[in-house]
C-alpha cells in the first residue's frame, strides 16, 4: 500500500504503525509532530496507530524561530 | 522587585524571553540561550524535510528551558490552530505563542485572526500567548477570551527601531490584566530597558541578539538591561521637565544678586 509523507509517496507495509514508519524513513521519532488526513497523532499512539493505504501524514518537528 | 512573572500557571525569574531563529550555529543559539539566563524561548513548527537530517534544535537547548511552540507560517486563524495542535498532540508544551501574519512585508499580526485563533486555543486548553499589533482594545478582547498575556509588538519584526508604538504600549501596561510582553523590534539592550521602565512585564528579543557579532555577549547584555529596566521601574523614575533643574546649589560664590 502507499502512504504519502509530507506530499511525498511512500511504500507502507499493511498494519504498519506510524512509529514504524517513522523509523523506517529514519524521522527520529523522539523530535517527530505527526499529523494523519488532517488530524493530529498523539504522541503516546505512534505506535499503535495503523496506517491505512492512502493516508496522507505529516510530519513535523520543532524548529529555530522566534 | 525580584517577584516573579507569573504566566498561566508557570512562575518565571527571568523576564527576558528569548527567540531561538537566526543564529549563525546551533552552538552560537545555546550559548546565546545560557547567556541570557532566560527560563523560556520560543521554537517553531516546520515540516521535516525527507531529503536532510536535519539537527534537533531541541537537543540544544539546556533542560531547564521551558519551550513556548509558535504558529508561524500561520496567515490564518485555522492553520495556527492546526499547528497548536499539532505542537501539543506531539508533546511539545501546551504552550502558544500565537501569530496569525499574512501580510510577508511588514509581517503584521491580523488582529481578528488572532482574537478568532485565541478563543479556539483557550477552550482546547492551551495557555495562549497571543503576538498583538499594540491595540488596547484587542487587549482587552484578548484578555477576554482568556489569553495568559499578550504581547504586542513594539516595532516590526526584525526591524531593531525599538518601541515605535511606545504610547499604546504605555496605555496597554496601565490597563493589563495578564502579563504584557514586549515582543519584536527591539534591536538593542537600552530599548529592552526602556520597555521595562515603561512597566513591561518581560520582553522577547530574537533578531537583536542571534545577529549581533557575539551573540552570547548581546544575551548578556540584554539580561542586564532587562533587569536595570525593571530595577529602575521599581525605584520610580523622575518625572520629564521642560527646564533644567539644578543638582548643585544655585549660587556658587558669585555674589549675584
Amino acid at each position: 500500500m502507499t502512504v504519502t509523507v509530507n506530499g511525498r509517496e511512500q511504500a507502507a507495509k499493511p498494519g504498519e504503525t506510524v512509529e514504524s514508519l517513522l523509523d523506517r524513513l529514519g524521522l527520529a521519532a523522539r523530535y517527530a509532530l505527526v499529523e494523519r488526513n488532517g488530524e493530529p497523532v498523539e504522541r503516546g499512539r505512534y505506535a499503535e496507530v495503523a496506517l491505512e493505504d492512502g493516508d496522507a501524514l505529516v510530519v513535523a518537528r520543532p524548529v529555530a524561530g522566534g | 522587585m525580584n517577584d516573579p512573572l507569573v504566566i498561566g500557571d508557570r512562575e518565571l525569574r527571568s523576564r527576558l524571553i528569548t527567540g531561538t531563529g537566526k543564529y549563525p550555529s546551533p552552538e552560537a543559539m545555546r550559548d546565546a540561550v545560557i547567556a541570557s539566563g532566560c527560563e523560556l524561548v520560543t521554537v517553531a513548527v516546520g515540516r521535516i524535510d525527507l531529503d536532510t537530517v536535519e539537527e534537533a534544535i531541541t537537543d540544544y537547548l539546556p533542560e531547564q528551558v521551558a519551550l513556548l511552540p509558535n504558529t508561524a507560517g500561520s496567515a490564518t486563524p485555522e492553520e495556527a490552530v492546526r499547528i497548536a495542535r499539532l505542537a501539543r498532540s506531539g508533546g511539545l508544551p501546551d504552550w502558544i505563542k500565537l501569530e496569525v501574519i499574512p501580510d510577508p512585508r511588514w509581517l503584521l499580526p491580523d488582529p481578528l485572526g488572532t482574537l478568532q485563533a485565541a478563543e479556539q486555543l483557550v477552550d482546547e486548553g492551551f495557555t495562549v500567548l497571543p503576538y498583538v499589533f499594540p491595540d488596547p482594545v484587542l487587549q482587552k478582547q484578548l484578555e477576554a477570551v482568556g489569553c495568559a498575556a499578550v504581547m504586542p509588538l513594539a516595532s516590526p519584526i526584525g526591524s531593531g527601531r525599538g518601541l515605535e508604538l511606545r504610547h499604546a504600549i504605555e496605555i496597554m501596561i496601565e490597563q493589563a490584566e495578564v502579563p504584557v510582553v514586549v515582543d519584536a523590534g527591539l534591536g538593542a539592550p537600552s530599548q529592552a530597558a526602556e520597555a521595562m521602565e515603561l512597566g513591561a512585564d518581560a520582553v522577547l528579543v530574537n533578531t537583536a541578539i542571534a545577529r549581533a557579532d557575539d551573540p552570547a555577549a548581546m544575551a548578556e547584555a540584554f539580561r542586564l538591561a532587562v533587569e536595570a529596566g525593571r530595577a529602575a521601574r521599581h525605584a520610580g523614575l523622575i518625572q520629564e521637565r521642560e527646564t533644567a533643574e539644578a543638582s548643585s546649589p544655585a549660587g556658587g560664590l558669585a555674589a549675584r544678586s
